[in-house]
Formats: structure tokens, sequence, C-alpha cells
């Protein structure tokens, strides 16, 4: 028997196989779910065996896990931990005075250069809740749930520019090219809505984060992982419309058949991505009528739209917070949120802590709130994970460029110590982890690393991050690299 | 006492016996390969501590002359031949855990100590990583010749290679393909689009021709190739029609991408072609297309934002055309080495500033008008132009007369107005233009004033009644001239005349202007300055006309297109090392030069861009030819044969066949003279190129991805080439080339930048049905169903694209009115040419796509999805305004098209 034969003879094989196990008429699309069942793993293929057929079927985690989806709401730009949860009243006394060498000797930093002075805090602040916590004036709403919020006071990473850093924060790696957060999140655990994309990416502020689409990007994770981005106006996926010619309907009779002939092609081909684009084209079709229902923010009631200051006529934050809420409470896995603008170096009244930074948490702090309360009312708090941060922190010193101070009140890049928060199930509410010097330069106890919050939440979903691995290049990658440690300190 | 001593001396007897054994057992028998088998193990465990960027202990593993030099403790670390006295054996077996490395991390295993151990044993070689040694003639070795599979098999030397890896890897070859999805295959690669049919016709189908072989030099030769591969150059020039930033405002560089397409059009052999873009300016008597040419390095982006500093942004460029030339033309990331010396390479932190020096050097600063620009004259103006060179020639030495037309086609050299300093009431206007006001003045430092007697300038003033002074040395200083100067309209040119000085000068601008009561109102705004020699020949004939012609060129409207100019030698800037790769913190001055690791820099070549052009295309370059058939090859077959496009360092993936690598690189420069087409022709030539892309359970449990290629290459189409297959099949492609670039239908609110007039306004009549390549490129708001399929913004180059397949790419070509349009224009097609059945028009439909008859089951599929469309139900839901029989046919049909144009078969190359 000569390649070609042994070739064919195969293909028959196997086609009898699928012949005999499955019919092929496909009332309803209910394609891809049937992959699951018909032995597709005699394709030889890996991956598809791996994934059981359906990529994002729902998969149990490796243990029990706290919660059960991820809304991260990641504030572009990294905003002042010294303005907004940080209190240091030693800094104020220190206002205007030059910087300790200390800070500066082997530093290195975005844009200072030469000896800067230092700022003291722009916000006032007070204490809030049984817990206490101490939150700046500057979010006046997120200050009434205080005993909700667990906060981290003291993370560091190493990077101090803005799309590396973006990067670490969500794929581990400061480098182009891993998988991240809500990638590994549903490739480990599936989508519980299966018309829904699994991990849903919002953004907001005017601009895409720095680091661009590759924050949401699968890396070398199978690309359905990679996050859909959703837009708060106009279509909100492009091309999400059938044209007009083309109905509801006749798009269903045309997606059954082009699942057929394409079935057809595999059993030709035996090239599994064809069983990854049939399946793609099955959740295009079932997103066409999903997607426009869950974005539409319009039907909500009122009420929702006061408490979370949204608005259907705008594209704005608020928009985005409340359909993370939505998306959540349909089974999307992973909703991740950039909102870009928090960049205040005070070079421009915009980026400016003492201005811009006062804006930009006007537009949010209701918002947020009201994501962590209607949670709550609707159940979903315990079984969901709110995280807020940026990816670093600021510097206690005004920023100075090229040796002059900046017109504005701003700080500068700071890798050493910010501040993070998370709420929802699994942690310790009302509870502050991690402490800084009194000047806020640096944490000098409960320090956390990015790796070590990413450990913290794949553990809250039931992953332990050093055996959640995927084989690549002849090596086991894993979200936290070779770093991580779980914050116990903060689990419930 | 005793007793212990006893048991302690026995202990160490024991040691020193056990010792002995190892020792003996690490007798070297077989030698270790430090690439191979000790630098993984360095790179993996050791050089995040002890390499380029932290030398913890002293002790760095990087260049030998680190790793044997003394520690921290005064002692080397590795005593080669012995190690047991080394350190860092010591290290990785020692029980105490301050002591043991890797540091606070699980220890090497036996295994990797072992070698280690002989390693050093053996002496410690050193050893050059594979890449960074010269492409070496590889041999075909002839163990296949009795082997009748591969014999039958094999088609050119590349299958040898192929077959012997495979060999290794028990998977076996794959029959050729059929040829019907091989003539799409060679088509979609060479021209990225279906074959035209008059090719198709003439060779595929009259089995008279050499079949393939005529196919495949008629798809080189046609125009369309060079549009598919000047696609693919793009993507690594970064090639943008916005500057980037911010602003992200319009450039106009579109005839670069027009150089491109000639270029491989024209087969312009690849180290000319790196040469002129790299160096195209300073080549002898330059073309305008060899001026064009440099445009590459001119795609680097331009900040427009109020309050930047533009010598950051022109160190960014600079940056940026570094790094840019290492990845793309050799395959190394060296962006790390602006902060320090490379983690795990062989190149310094020195190196990188030596290497930018070349580049340092090139006119641009960051301006507006992303001066300097190669100026293209209307007819008229060119030929004034003929005759202004002409009259040169006669009148003037030839230094003069190349200074002049200099000058005329790129304004160059003159001094930016956004150089100035020291402004007292005065300042950068937007930050890009000096303006004074009453009673202001500035400086522009250091200006080399030999030979020169005239200032040209380009200003605009606001009102009447300004005085303006040029002064020497000081705002006090010698008056060079004093101009008065009347109210222009926008934009103007001047020149005056003065007193040749010596040297080089400070010089210091003072205005005042009676008129001007607000002291805050801008009285004179400069945008550059050209201090001149005398124009030649005064006293010949036709001086008078030479001179207005001149003027003429100087004020005249021109096309622009943004270039590289070099400094002439008394404007030459000095190359500092940055310290931590920041731009304000300068260290030692360096001079050009290139990375000791590599090649020198050949005989003769100036230390200058062209020099530094002349070496990357020495054949003596390791990494030149290496990296651009691999990335020749990942375009044919999905991947290259090193993975990593970008870094064929010891970081990158090793190559899968590394011999077939330097056989293609060493076949490339000594037998193809640098041709692409010879080179492409070598490869679609091959056996494994032209196997049947079927798969079978032992090659995907094996190779899924099918590195070894034990079947022919199956993967997606790029973006561009889904949409030109779309416009080709359907028959609306445009074969219009060249010119700028056209903005098709895209959904609204894409574009969203900041402080940007910039409007998408769709473009009229064919231009709607171009080649993807011209599409209008934004870097702050690219083409969405582009990007959808992995096209990057190119802010920066994209060095290899990562294939995804989405539903969001399935909406794309289901629903974006640019493929909905195409679909129904294929279904008229299919319908009017197709027969007077469905079945037929279908079967005829699918043929125009793949090139073969559609298999009766997918027949089957498809006509029962036109009959379900056709019936009265699903009709009635098809919003189609009249209910005629042809409109219920062409809708039907339109709905089948799109179906089909969506299938996994058409969507990629099989």
């Amino acid at each position: 028997m000569n390649e070609g034969e042994r070739i064919k003879k195969l293909e028959e094989q196997t086609r009898r196989l699928f012949l005999k196990n499955c019919t092929l008429g496909l009332g309803g699309l209910a394609f891809s779910s049937m992959l699951g069942s018909c032995g597709y793993s005699g394709s030889g293929s890996e991956n598809m065996a791996e994934m059981g057929g359906n990529p994002m079927a729902p998969k149990a985690p490796q243990y029990a896990g706290k919660v059960k989806q991820v809304i991260y709401i990641h504030m572009a730009g990294a905003p002042s931990q010294l303005e907004l949860f940080d209190y240091k009243p030693e800094l104020h006394k220190l206002d205007g005075k030059t910087c300790p060498q200390s800070f500066l000797e082997g530093k290195r930093f975005a844009f200072i250069r030469g000896v800067p002075t230092m700022l003291g805090p722009q916000a006032k602040f007070k204490q809030y809740g049984d817990s206490g916590a101490i939150i700046s004036n500057y979010l006046p709403h997120l200050s009434t749930i205080a005993d909700e919020l667990t906060f981290l006071k003291a993370v560091h990473t190493d990077q101090f520019n803005h799309a590396p850093a973006q990067l670490l924060m969500q794929t581990g790696g400061a480098r182009l090219g891993r998988p991240c957060m809500g990638s590994w999140v549903t490739y480990g655990l599936g989508t519980e809505n299966a018309n829904l994309p699994g991990f849903v990416v919002l953004t907001s502020g005017g601009n895409n984060p720095d680091a661009g689409k590759s924050v949401w990007g699968s890396g070398f994770l199978p690309s359905v992982y990679q996050g859909v981005q959703c837009r708060s106006d106009g279509t909100p996926v492009l091309f999400i419309d059938n044209p007009e010619h083309i109905s509801r309907e006749s798009r269903k009779a045309s997606i059954e058949a082009l699942s057929k002939v394409n079935k057809l092609s595999y059993d030709e081909f035996k090239d599994p991505e064809i069983l990854t684009r049939i399946s793609q084209y099955e959740l295009a079709f079932k997103m066409q009528a999903t997607v426009p229902d869950v974005m539409n923010i319009a039907d909500e009631p009122e009420y929702i739209h006061e408490m979370y200051g949204s608005d259907p006529n705008k594209s704005i934050f608020a928009n985005n917070v409340l359909l993370a809420r939505k998306l959540v409470e349909r089974g999307v896995r992973f909703v991740q949120l950039y909102d870009w603008g928090w960049d205040t170096h005070g070079t421009s009244e915009k980026g400016s802590v003492d201005i811009g930074l006062v804006n930009k948490c006007r537009e949010t702090d209701k918002s947020v709130t009201a994501l962590i309360l209607d949670l709550k009312q609707r159940g979903l708090l315990d079984e969901t994970l709110v995280v807020w941060g940026g990816e670093f922190g600021r510097t206690p010193m005004q920023e100075f460029r090229e040796g002059k101070e900046n017109i504005f009140k701003g700080r500068d890049h700071h890798s050493e110590a910010f501040t993070m928060w998370m709420a929802g199930g699994g942690l310790k509410k009302g509870f502050s982890y991690g402490e800084t010097d009194e000047m806020g330069y640096a944490g000098i106890n409960g320090r956390v690393s990015v790796h070590d919050i990413q450990a913290t939440i794949l553990h809250l979903l039931g992953f332990d991050h050093e055996q959640f691995t995927y084989k690549y290049q002849g090596r086991d990658f894993r979200l936290t690299d070779v770093h991580g440690r779980i914050i116990k300190e903060i689990l419930a | 006492m005793k007793g212990l001593f006893s048991t302690k001396a026995l202990l160490i007897l024991l040691l020193l016996a056990f010792s002995c054994v190892v020792v003996w057992m690490l007798l070297p028998e077989d030698e270790i390969d430090y690439n191979t088998q000790v630098k993984p193990i360095i790179n993996q465990n050791c050089i995040a501590c002890h390499g380029g960027v932290k030398q913890s202990g002293g002790f760095s593993l990087l260049f030998e002359e680190e790793a044997k030099g003394n520690t921290k403790s005064d002692k080397p670390a590795i005593i080669p031949g012995h190690p047991e006295e080394s350190e860092m054996i010591h290290r990785l077996v020692s029980h105490d855990p301050e002591e043991r490395m890797p540091y606070e991390k699980p220890p090497l295993s036996q295994e990797d100590i072992d070698v280690l151990k002989k390693w050093i044993a053996q002496g410690a070689k050193w050893g050059t990583h594979w890449a960074y040694k010269s492409v070496e003639k590889v041999d075909v070795g002839d163990q296949f010749s009795d082997d009748n599979i591969f014999t039958k098999w094999k088609n050119n030397d590349i299958d040898y290679f192929i077959y012997k890896k495979l060999k290794e890897q028990e998977l076996d070859v794959s029959p050729v393909a059929q040829t019907p999805d091989l003539t799409r295959r060679i088509s979609l690669d060479l021209i990225g689009l279906p074959p035209p049919s008059s090719i198709f016709e003439k060779t595929v189908k009259n089995p008279s021709n050499d079949g393939l072989d005529v196919y495949i030099d008629e798809l080189m030769a046609s125009p369309h190739f060079g549009e598919k591969w000047a696609g693919m150059w793009m993507d690594l020039a970064r090639y943008s029609d916005t500057k980037g930033y911010e602003r992200d405002a319009p450039r106009t560089i579109w005839k670069y991408r027009d150089w491109l397409i000639k270029a491989f059009n024209e087969d312009k052999p690849y180290d000319v072609f790196l040469t002129e873009q790299i160096a195209g300016d300073m080549l002898p008597n330059p073309t305008d297309d060899q001026l064009i040419a440099t445009a590459f390095h001119r795609n680097t982006m331009t900040n427009d934002e109020g309050g930047t500093n533009n010598e950051e942004f022109r160190v960014a460029a600079v940056i940026d055309r570094v790094n840019t030339t290492w990845e793309v033309t050799m395959g190394t990331t060296f962006a790390c080495v602006q902060c320090h010396s490379h983690p795990y390479d062989p190149f310094k932190h020195d190196d990188y500033y030596r290497f930018m020096d070349f580049f340092n050097n090139s006119r641009d600063e960051d301006t507006f008008d992303d001066y300097p620009v190669l100026r293209e004259f209307k007819p008229q103006d060119s030929t004034r132009l003929v005759e202004l060179k002409n009259w040169l020639h006669k009148n003037a030495d030839q230094e003069q007369a190349d200074e002049v037309i200099k000058f005329v086609k790129t304004m160059q050299p003159s001094i930016n107005s956004l150089t100035a300093d020291n402004f007292i009431n005065a300042e950068l206007s937007d930050t890009k233009w000096l303006v004074l006001r009453n009673n202001s003045s500035n400086r522009f430092g250091q200006v080399g004033l030999d030979g020169k007697n005239t200032l040209i300038y380009k200003y605009q003033s606001y009102l009447p009644g300004g005085v303006w002074q040029v002064r020497l040395d000081d705002v006090n200083g010698p008056l060079l001239k004093e101009v008065k100067l009347p109210k222009t309209k926008g934009w103007d040119f001047a020149e005056f005349s003065f007193e040749k000085v010596e040297g080089a000068h400070d010089i210091y601008f003072t205005y005042r202007n009676p008129n001007l009561t607000n002291p805050r109102s801008n009285g004179l705004k400069f945008d550059w300055l050209y201090f001149a020699d005398e124009f030649p020949g005064r006293n010949s004939n036709g001086y008078r006309k030479a001179k207005n012609d001149f003027w003429e060129l100087m004020e005249t409207r021109t096309f622009q297109t943004p270039i590289m100019v070099e400094n002439p030698p008394e404007m030459k800037r000095e190359t500092k090392v940055f310290d931590r790769g920041n731009w304000l913190s300068k260290g030692a001055l360096v001079t050009a030069g290139v990375p000791e690791v590599m090649n020198d820099l050949p005989d003769g070549a100036p230390t200058n861009r062209l020099g530094l052009s002349k070496w990357l295309v020495s054949p003596q370059n390791p990494l030149t030819a290496r990296t651009y058939v691999n990335r020749i090859w990942e375009q044919l077959f999905g991947f290259g044969i090193v993975e990593t496009l970008e870094d064929f360092g010891t970081q990158g993936i090793p190559p899968t066949h590394q011999e077939l690598l330097d056989h293609l690189a060493w076949k490339f420069m000594h037998d193809f003279d640098w041709s692409t087409k010879k080179l492409l022709k070598y490869i679609v030539s091959s056996a494994v190129y032209q196997q049947s892309s079927y798969s079978n359970p032992k090659q995907l449990q094996k190779d899924p991805q099918n590195k070894y290629h034990a079947r022919g290459p199956r993967i997606r189409l790029s973006a561009e080439q889904i949409r030109d297959q779309s416009l080709a099949v359907s028959g609306l492609l445009s074969e219009k080339m060249y010119g700028p670039s056209v903005m098709p239908y895209q959904p609204d609110g894409i574009w969203n930048s900041p402080y940007s007039g910039l409007k998408w306004v769709k473009s009229e009549g064919e231009d709607q049905y171009r080649r993807a390549l011209y599409t209008y490129w934004k870097r702050t708001g690219p083409y969405p169903s582009m990007t959808l399929f992995d096209m990057m913004p190119r802010e920066v180059c994209t060095i290899r694209r990562i294939s995804t397949n989405t539903p969001l790419q399935a909406l794309v070509t289901l629903n974006d009115s640019s493929y909905v349009e195409a679909a129904l224009h294929f279904a008229k097609r299919m319908i009017t040419e197709g027969g007077s059945q469905p079945s037929e028009q279908i079967a005829y439909g699918y043929k125009l796509m793949m090139y073969k008859d559609i298999p009766q089951e997918k027949l089957q599929v498809l006509l029962g999805l036109y009959d379900g469309l056709t019936k009265e139900e699903l009709i009635k839901n098809v919003a189609y305004k009249e209910e005629s029989q042809i409109d219920k046919q062409l809708n039907a049909m339109g709905v089948v098209a799109n179906t089909m144009m969506n299938l996994d078969e058409f969507i990629m190359k099989n």
C-alpha cells in the first residue's frame, strides 16, 4: 500500500467511526458540543484530545475553588496609591523638601532626573467602617464599602514602564508572547455560557492600554483563549450584525452548511485546526444573538443606572462596569476592564495627582462601588473575585523631568510599592495586608509581588499555580513563571 | 577525641577516594560541547544572576574572560581542568543553603552537575553560539542514495535535509499534493493571490508546457509578485501612513511602499536591497529611487505632541533604527543591550552605542514635517531642474554643483529651528518652531561657517516693523547681519549674504518690533536656516536664470517623502553610552563599530552607515543570510527553521534543521547571488514544499505542529491574502498598482485619536477594491478587519505574526461589508457564468475558488442550503425588497457564496 492509499484508508476508517458514533443531521447547532462526545481523540491531536472536543466546555479546577469568575479592573497608567489608600502623614511634613539620597542611590526612574523634592499627599484621609480602612476623600463611594474590601498595601513589581509592567501584571512576563491571566483561567475552567465568549475585554478612557492587545492575548495557549474585546458604543463587537439581506434564519442555515462542509474537509485533511474553526463559527453565530443582548444596557432599570452612574447614550467606564456585572451573571468566566488615563506625572492638568486624578476617581468611584454592592445583592459576590489595581505605583517625590519640576503636581512611575485591593469570595473582608515605610517608598512588611497576586487569584479559582501548567517548547510554562506565593494571610 | 579524629580522617579519605573515582569516571572520552550541553544549563539556571544584567559575587558566565576571571573573592570560580577546585562546582553541590546555588531554588540535577564537572575537567572550553559563526557550505550526504522512497520523492537538495530529520523522528514523507491544491498554494505564496487565469490556462491546464516549472516562473514574473512580498517587508519596516504617538498625524511615505513592490518585482539582489534601504543616500550620486529606499528607516515614529522633547524622540527614533536593523536583518533582539550587556548573548553594553553611532548622524530631528525629505517636482519644475543641473555642470565645480542640487532636492543640510536654545522671551511654538517676540533672543550652538557667505531661511513674519539681527558668539557679539522684515503671507523664503568668517560659532538671533505691544505675542517664526556657500558662477552667462531657477525650485510646492540624509562633517553628532539606557545620563564617548563576536567591518568600508551596510551584506556576516532565508521559509511553511525569527541567540528556539538553514543561506549568497526569486523557486520546487498537507494520526501524534514536515504546509492565509483572495475570486479586485493609500469600507468609530482631524473617507470607484497592502494604515487605529487577522499596529517592527483562529475572524468574513459585497458579486458571477442549474453554478463557483471539482458530498450540502433558502418560509425573512425570481435566486446564491467564501479550505492554504 503506498502512502496515498494508506492515508485514504485511514480517512475512511475515521469517517466511518464518526458516522457510526454521530449523526450528521445537525438539527440545531449542537455540532461543537457533539464533537465532545464523538471520540475525537482519534484524530491524534493532543490539543483537541485534551480539550475533549470543545475547548470552552466548563471544566473542574484542580481543587474546589472559592470563586467561579473574575472581574479584573485594571487602571492603566497606574493610579497613585499615595492619594488613594496609602496615607503618609510623614510625607506631608516633608512636602517640598529635597528627596533623601537613600531613595535615589542605585535607583532608576522612568522620568525623574536629578534630585527631586518630596510631594506630600494631596488628598485627605479618614478611617472607614468597622475595619477602620484608610481611604482618601477622592473615593467617597468606595469608602462606604470599606468592610467589603481586602487591601494589599505593599505590592511591588520589577517593571517601571507601562507596557512591560502591564504585561507582567497580566501575563506573568514583561515581554510579549505569554498568555494573559484571562486566557489561563478560561483554558483551565472553560466557560459557563457557551453562547458568550468566555473571556471578555472592555476598554475605556479613550485608549487601549499601553501594551496594546497583547495584554489580552493567549500567547502560546490556543488562540480560542484570547480575550474578546467588546465595544460599549457602535456595534458591541465589530461585524456582529448580519448584513441587511441575510436574516438570522438564513445565517443559521449557512453556518450549519459551513460546519458540514468543513467537517468533510476535516475528513480529508485531518487538521485539528478545522475543528477549531468549526467551533469558532458556531460561537460567532451564537454570539450574534447573545452579545447584542447582553451588551445592551438600555433595558436596565433606572435605579441600576442611578447606582452605577451608567448612561446608555455615552461611552463611559461606568457602562463597562455594569456590563461586567451582566457578563459574569450570564456565566462569562473572566471580564477584564481597562481604563486608560491614570498616568499622573504632573505634565498636564489631566495628568496631575491633584486635579486629573480627582477626575478619574470621580469617573470611576461610583460604578466600582456599585459593582460590589450589586454583586452582593444578587448573591454573586461570594462566587466572584473583583480585583482592582494598576501596573505599578507612584513615587513619593514630585516628578522632575529634565531637572525641572513639572508644572502640575505629579508623581513618577514607582515599582517598589503600591496598593491593590480585592473583593469577593474566599477573602478576609475589611482587611488590610502589608505596610510601607513612612514615606510610602517601599514595603516594610507584607510585601507581595505581582506573581504572588497571580498565584492567589489562581488559588481562589481552585488552581495550584505551580501545578497549573502548559507544555510549550518542551517546557512546562505557568502564569507565575518560576515565582509566586499564595498570599495566605488574606484568605478567609 | 582520637576516635572522632580518626572518623574525620576516614571521612576525608573516603571523600578523596570518591573524588578520584569521580574524576576517573569523568575522564574524557567524549567531549562536552559548550553550545549544546553547557550553555543551556547556564542559561536556564545561572545567567539571571551571573550574566549581562547581574554579576552576583562578581561572577558572570556570559563572556569567557569574565567566567574565568577573578570574582569578588579574588579568585576565579572556574579553574579549567579542576572541577574539584572550582568554586562554581562547590557551590552547586554544597549543603549549606546560604552557599548552594542556584540560590533559594531547587538544586541542579546530578546529570547537569556532571556535565559541568566534565566540561571543566576537559578545560572549560568556550564555544561560539552557532548563529555567530560564518555560514559554511554544507555538503549533501549520499546515505539515502539507495533509499527508494527518498529517491522517488526528492526534487532537490532541500529534501535531503528534510528526509534526514524525518528518519531521525521516525516519520514518513507524504506524496505530492493534488495539482489543484498545489497550484493554489504556490500562487498564494508567490503572488498572494489565486493564480490569474491567464497564467493558469497557459501553464497548468496546458500539459505541453513544462507544467509547474513554467507556472512558477510566470507567477514570479507577474507584477503581483512584488505586491505580496512588499506586504511582508512592510511589517518589518513598520510601514504606516501616520506618524504615531498621541496625535498620530498623517505621513506621506507610500513611495517607499511602491519602491518595495518594484524592488521585489525586479528581483533586486537582497544585498543591494538592504544597502539601498540602510544607506542609499550615501551611495555615489544616489538616484531618487535609492533615496526613497532610505525611507525604510524614516518609518520610525515622530512625536508631534506639544511639550515633548524633540531630542528625546530623535534619540528614540535612532534607537528604533538600531533595534529594527538587528531584529529585521540579523534576527537578534538587541534592544536589551541598550541598558546593560545582553543577558544571554555575547553583546556588550558599549556594543549597542558603538552600533548606534552609525545611525546617530542623520539629519532628522523629530520635526513636524519629517525633515529631511526628498522633494519631487512637477513636470515643468523637473525641466527647470535639468536646466539648472546642466548649467551648473558647465559653470561650477562638481562639489558646488552637487551641493546646490542636493539642497534643492532635500533642503539639506539646514538647521532646524527647533534646535535653538538660550531663549529670552522666545520659545519653541508647540515645541516645533522657534518663535521670537519683541525684545527677544535665542541661540544656535556651534554652527560651522567656513566658506559660507549666505543665509537662506524659511520664516514667517506676523507683522511689519520687525528688526532681526544675527550676531556671533554672544547676544551682544559681532553683528553678522541686520534685516528689516516685512509681514509675510504664511511661510516665506529669503536670503542675505554676509562677510565670511572662519570656524564654528554660536549664532544669536535678536528680534524687536515696536508694533508688538503685547510681550507674549509672536512676531517672527522660523522653520529652518541654511548657511550656504556663495551661489556659483556669478560672472558666467545665464547666472541670473540659474539663480532664479534655484529660487523657483526652492519655493515651489513639491511631493515630499521622508528620507535619510547624513550630517555633513561640521554637523556631526557625538555618541555617548547611555548609562542604563537613560538618554540623559551620558557616559563614555564611543565611535562607530560592530560587536566583537561578529565579523569585522570589511576592508576599506568607511565607518559610517554605508560601511555598516557593506558589513551587513558581507558573506562573512553570520546572521544576514540566515535570517532572510529563515524568513522566506516561514512565509511558505508557516514557521521558520528557527521558529523565533526575532531571536537567533541562545534564548531563541534552536533550529529544527540547522544544516538546511546553512545550506539555504550559503546557496542564497553564493549560488543565487542574493536573488529572492531564485531562492523562492528553489524552495517551492522542493518535494517537501509540494507534499500533500493531509495528515494522519501518527504525524499528529509525533509532530502536531508539523515542524519536521512529514506533510505539506497547511496554514491560515494572512490578513492580506484573505482580503485579496476574496476580491480576486469575486471578480472585484482592482489591478491598479501604486499610489497613495486607500480607504476601503471600515465601520464607524475606529479612529479616535485625540487632537487629530483625520477622518476615514471611503475611497471612490476601484479604490474600494485595491489589494490589502494599499489600505491606509493608521498606527493608533489600524484597519480592524486586518488586525483581527493578526496584523500588528506597526508602531515598531513586527518580526512575525502569530496566527490565531477566533470567532471574531468568522464575523469579519461573514459580515464585514467588503466581504458581503464580494460574496454578492461572486454569486452574480456564479449565476451568469456557471450554467442554468444551481448545482452547476455552485460547482462553478467552487472551481473558481479551489481550482478543482467540488466533491459530491460538499455540493449536496451547499445545494441543500440553496434550496432551503429559496423555499417560501425562509425567503420571507430575507430582507430583499423585490420578490422577483432573480432576486430570490441572487439572494440565496449570495448567502451560498458568502458561506463558500468562509469555508476552512478557502481561508487556509491547503
